[in-house]
């Protein structure tokens, strides 16, 4: 394997592999305070469905929407557009070296849209009435949120959610031997889709993060001028690119940290170098809009407002300046904290119009409830929860080549966890291979 | 020779992509953003210089309706400090900051030619009746988004808080009372005349008559509602700042139009993200070919089954 | 307050042959005139009010008149039922009344100084009519005396000063322009001895009557505003608790004497009434004792008559401006509050935030550079790369 010791001699971690994360248990003190966090956030859920929006939330007549739409739909979907952003590189501008960071990618989207979109439910007021979805005569085209709901809904329900079933494939044609037949004719009609379902799992997501951005525009003049702006879906869509490369890269990384894995520093630096550019390009796409609208001069007056527009310029620059410096000297550290920075930054970017930046009245304020921060945090934690058994069950974090051999023979020593049933064995990878022999 | 499907599917992408530009930018001039005057439309006119702020109305308002009085202020009295779920309509006062100048203002829903709620509604709960020109809410599409409270530029729409069955409540020109050919509560008690009702083009001929009379007395000698936010069936006259009173000046389009202008362009008919959407799956085939050689290639290498 | 010779109200009251049941309604009609306001009233029913009052000993007033009309007195004795005002002559010890004695002349001077010297230093003294000041008094003269000597002698001797009448106020009728005879009020002519002023033309006598008994029993004059007008009586406008005020409110004006609106009984503001910026209690407390029976009852706008500034100053029918209804602060304002923060939803954000941002922090801090952990792997890597070479057709499946 010529290349491969060429390879090894200038990358000794290079990501060969998606390895599930092995010898670290799903169940532990963190998982177990995540999991008190989602059964809090349930049981409050099911509060908020008898007593009504009031009682749990700080919304008000002046601000309708609260953290639950604003936070956990707008900013928490745009760190999980990982699947849209990266994807688009990998796929389309065919940057090879990150599709080791593609299967990353999907899972963060996938729970990050499946718990905005649970919460999306839950902060309608009347959900019963969701069908309607299925009439599309019915859609009001012209709303920009009935295309992020519906555009969302269909988004999380097929494309992601297809794209997100080849590593659940992978582990059943090792579970049991049996089911490969079957999973391999399920293997083959997904590839025969996979080009349409891919396109749509671009398409679809950049329509409704750019109509994410769309929704404040009816606002007007309530949002404040620093952020109200006619390319507002555009710099919405630039922001949950940079903010996804962040939340991808930063969460493999941090991953590879605390499961002691490897990185990558090659398909890191790609991705930092790419987003650092991204960075950059929107940084001039919004710095070009203020100053030609004429907003610059608000940006130095003393008030809150040109306060949250620098700590988020200044979050985002710096993390920019961060990756990059990173790329050159190697140092992962910078990297992480540039991905955390600018991830913050565009997060700050996306809840301003709605909330920090939103004033639709002189008189009017909005803080979350306690109730309201306890269920947003909930479901976060309950994505963070299906992350974690999801990342440790099956195939999705990046590796070298070794680890996975290194997986393998764990497995094949280990017992299995639970003996409920034969067939139920939450086991290993190649346990009842016959062709395989001891050791590595 | 025969052509292969991909180069079908390619021709049609480079001829459609001309195609789409010209039916985007056509839509400019064919879609001609005219909003459409209803053909019976009624509405209000409010004279601010008449009201004495007896707020008759406001419980008017509340019985036409049968809402029960919003007395959650004292436990007392049916004093609403705003419009909310049990009130639709309100009586404010502004006073400047030494007393010299005051006036009231009638709010309640301004009944917009392009509403913006309506606009922003994502199963059309909030429809406009293209005769009467009333904006009405329907309990069965709507889904509690509270989008119509966000976009409304005079925030007139309010979601009920409480309970689990929540509604959106907004004054509808009492529509029922209509029908029967009474006129709406409030203006059935007014005990001045400073708000009546009837058809928008008479009431507009009358605001300008008022106006012709009295010069001076107006705020620059105009009616609010007129061209406003694209024109509004509830029309104001006031001797204050219309932005006194809570009106904000919107220049002569409506929010919609001016706002969702590209939005609705680059959506038209669904071409461009349909033609996107055929070029994405072009490169990606191709790409995916290659990506799967690739790990074809590997999987010998590695003797692992590839992952895709 | 009481001599020693002096006798109770009470005992008083029984030898004068007055009924309990009398007495009683007496006392409720002080609460109905001063219901709040005066400590004497609070909180008691007429019974209690009877005992306090009945304990005490019959005050010993001095009237005094000036430059007046005498309708300061009339309005004290034109009560609808006589003995009331029996009663109120009764109550107190009337020791010197121009109007009311039988001694004039000579003997009235006598009558004065005698009742001066056995109450000095305890009698209230009551002044009905302005005091005129110009050329040293000389406008008015009682017995050989100028008004403004005499006043200040009387005054020095007595134990409070009640000016009743707006012409002991503040100058009253003969003050109106051009004031040829320098008309003030008592106030502007002493000082150092309490002075409570009874404006009115003429003033309720229940309120008379009320300041007199707080004197009496408490031993200090009402709370007072900075006309020293006592509060219970004069701190509201009649536009206040005008019966009429619903009218003004809907707008149903009287425009003019007869009109139908005046017919209707509708508010009288367009036809010059002073309600709106006199402070008296003529709107609860209607004249005569007769509800109904007061200027704007009968249809006449008020001409505000307690109020210096007002009347003999303004047109009787030149409208006021309503400084009150810039209408008062029960209408909402054209932006209302809504939302807040809430300390305990900001502390848990603060912890959440800080939490994140502190993990992210230790994490970054966890990071090695790549040098150095890369190396340990590559001899491992390259040593598994051999193996594989050694076994081109290795395990399809592992």
């Amino acid at each position: 394997m010529s290349s491969a010791t060429t390879s090894i001699n200038r990358n000794s971690e290079r990501w060969e592999r998606a390895v599930p994360v092995y010898g670290f248990p799903v169940v532990n003190g963190f998982f177990l305070a995540l999991s008190a966090l989602v059964l809090i956030a349930l049981v409050l859920t099911a509060y908020r469905e008898l007593a009504g929006l009031g009682p749990v939330s700080g919304m008000n007549d002046a601000y309708g929407w609260g953290i639950w739409k604003t936070f956990n739909v707008m900013v928490m979907t745009a760190l999980g557009s990982g699947a849209f952003a990266v994807g688009i590189a990998a796929w389309v501008f065919r940057r090879k070296k990150l599709h080791a960071l593609m299967r990353m990618a999907l899972l963060t989207s996938f729970f990050a849209y499946a718990c905005g979109l649970l919460l999306l439910g839950i902060d309608a007021g009347r959900p019963w009435n969701f069908y309607w979805i299925v009439f599309p005569w019915k859609w009001n085209m012209h709303s920009p949120l009935a295309e992020v709901a519906i555009c969302m809904s269909i988004y999380a329900m097929i494309p992601l959610a297809i794209e997100n079933i080849p590593p659940v494939l992978e582990r059943l044609w090792y579970f049991d031997s049996r089911l490969r037949p079957g999973v391999e004719k399920i293997e083959k009609r997904l590839h025969s889709v996979f080009p349409y379902v891919i396109a749509a799992a671009y398409l679809l997501p950049g329509m409704h993060q750019s109509s994410l951005g769309a929704l404040m525009l009816l606002a007007g003049e309530r949002v404040h001028p620093l952020w109200q702006t006619p390319w507002l879906p555009l710099l919405y869509l630039g922001a949950a690119c940079f903010m996804s490369f962040g939340c991808v890269a930063g969460t493999t990384m941090l991953c590879c940290l605390v499961w002691k894995r490897g990185m990558d520093m090659e398909v890191l630096d790609e991705a930092a170098k790419i987003t650092a550019w991204l960075i950059y390009g929107w940084l001039g796409l919004r710095f070009l809009d203020i100053i030609f609208r004429g907003a610059l001069g608000t940006a130095f007056h003393f008030d809150r407002f040109a306060g949250v527009f620098w700590i988020e310029v200044l979050s985002i620059s710096v993390g920019a300046y961060l990756l990059q410096k990173s790329v050159k000297t190697h140092d992962k550290r910078s990297m992480f904290l540039g991905y955390v920075l600018s991830s913050a930054g565009g997060m700050i970017y996306r809840f301003s119009p709605t909330t920090l930046a939103f004033r639709p009245n002189p008189e009017a304020l909005y803080f979350p409830a306690t109730i309201e921060i306890l269920v947003s945090l909930g479901f976060i934690s309950l994505g963070v929860v299906g992350f974690l058994v999801a990342v440790k069950r099956f195939a999705i974090l990046p590796a070298p080549l070794h680890e996975w051999h290194d997986m393998a023979s764990y497995f094949r020593f280990r017992r299995p966890y639970i003996r409920w049933t034969g067939y139920f064995k939450f086991g290993y990878f190649g346990e009842d291979d016959p062709k395989m022999t001891g050791g590595d | 020779m025969a052509i292969t499907r991909r180069q079908l599917i390619t021709g049609i992408a480079k001829a459609g992509v001309p195609a789409a530009v010209a039916v985007t930018v056509g839509t400019k001039t064919a879609e001609a953003e005219v909003i459409p005057v209803p053909s019976a439309a009624v509405g209000l006119l409010y004279d601010a210089t008449i009201c004495i702020g007896c707020k008759a109305c406001v419980a008017a308002c509340a019985e036409a309706n049968n809402t029960a009085p919003d007395t959650r202020g004292d436990a007392l009295h049916q004093a609403p400090t705003d419009l909310n779920d049990l009130t639709r309509n309100v009586i404010k006062l502004y006073k400047s900051e030494d007393g010299s100048e005051f006036s009231f203002a009638k709010r309640q829903c301004m009944q917009c030619l392009d509403p913006a709620c309506a606009a922003g509604c994502p199963f059309q709960a909030l429809h406009k009746d293209p005769e009467s020109g009333i904006v009405s809410w329907t309990a069965d599409k709507c889904i509690g988004c509270r989008y119509c409270t966000i976009t409304c530029p005079y925030h007139i729409p309010r979601f009920q808080w409480q309970g689990y069955n929540p509604r959106v409540t907004k004054c509808e020109l009492c529509s029922e009372r209509l029908e029967k050919g009474l006129k709406p509560g409030c203006t059935s008690v007014c005990p001045t005349g400073a708000v009546i009702f009837g058809p928008r083009p008479v009431l507009l001929m009358e605001a300008k008559r008022r106006i012709q009379n009295s010069p001076g007395r107006y705020y620059q000698n105009r009616v609010y509602g007129e061209t406003d936010n694209g024109g509004t069936q509830a029309l104001y006259l006031s001797h204050v700042p219309f932005e006194k009173l809570g009106l904000p000046e919107l220049g002569p389009e409506s929010v919609p139009a001016k706002t969702l202008r590209w939005q609705r362009r680059l959506y038209q008919y669904f071409v461009l993200p349909a033609l996107l959407y055929a070029g994405l799956v072009q490169v990606i085939r191709k790409n995916l070919h290659g990506h799967e050689r690739e790990a074809l290639e590997r999987e010998k290498e590695t003797g692992l089954r590839a992952q895709l | 307050m009481s001599t020693g010779e002096r006798e109770t109200i009470a005992a008083h009251l029984q030898k004068s042959g007055v009924s309990r049941r009398s007495f009683l309604q007496l006392c409720s009609k002080i609460m109905i005139a001063a219901p709040v306001g005066l400590s004497l009233t609070s909180k008691r029913t007429a019974a209690q009010i009877a005992k306090i009052v009945g304990k005490a000993r019959r005050p010993s007033v001095i009237w005094l008149h000036f430059q007046d009309c005498t309708g300061c007195t009339e309005t004290l004795l034109r009560t609808t039922a006589p003995d009331v005002a029996h009663l109120i002559l009764d109550v107190i010890s009337l020791d010197y009344h121009e109007t009311l004695m039988a001694a004039s002349g000579a003997q009235a001077e006598a009558a004065l100084k005698s009742a001066i010297e056995e109450n000095a230093g305890k009698f209230v003294l009551v002044i009905e009519g302005a005091i005129p000041t110009r050329d040293d008094g000389v406008f008015m003269e009682l017995g050989g005396k100028p008004a403004i000597q005499v006043a200040k002698e009387v005054s020095s001797q007595a134990a409070a000063v009640i000016a009743i009448g707006s012409c002991a106020s503040w100058g009253g009728v003969p003050s109106a322009d051009p004031n040829p005879t320098g008309a003030m009020g008592i106030d502007s002519v002493i000082s150092g001895k309490p002075i409570i002023n009874l404006p009115g033309c003429p003033p309720n006598p229940y309120n008379l009557l009320a300041v007199v008994l707080e004197y009496v029993t408490m031993g200090r004059l009402p709370e007072m505003d900075e006309f020293k007008r006592p509060k219970f009586a004069y701190e509201r406008v009649i536009h206040e608790n005008c019966p009429r005020r619903a009218h003004f409110d809907a707008g149903r004006f009287a425009t003019a004497f007869g009109d139908e609106g005046h017919r209707n009984g509708w508010c009288l503001y367009k036809l010059g009434c002073k309600g709106p910026v006199t402070h008296a209690s003529c709107s609860t407390r209607h004249f005569n004792e007769i509800p109904g029976v007061w200027p704007i009852g009968c249809g006449i706008p008020c001409v505000g008559c307690t109020e210096k500034s007002v009347v003999w100053r303004m047109g009787t029918f030149e409208t006021v401006p309503i400084h009150l209804a810039t209408p008062p602060d029960t209408y909402p304002p054209i932006y209302s509050t809504a939302g807040g923060l809430k300390v305990g939803a900001a502390a848990l954000v603060g912890v959440i935030a800080g939490g994140v941002g502190s993990a992210a922090w230790v994490a970054s801090q966890r990071f090695q550079s790549s040098t150095e952990a890369g190396v340990e792997r590559v001899s491992a890597d390259i040593a598994y790369a051999e193996k594989l070479k050694a076994k081109p057709n290795g395990r399809k499946e592992d």
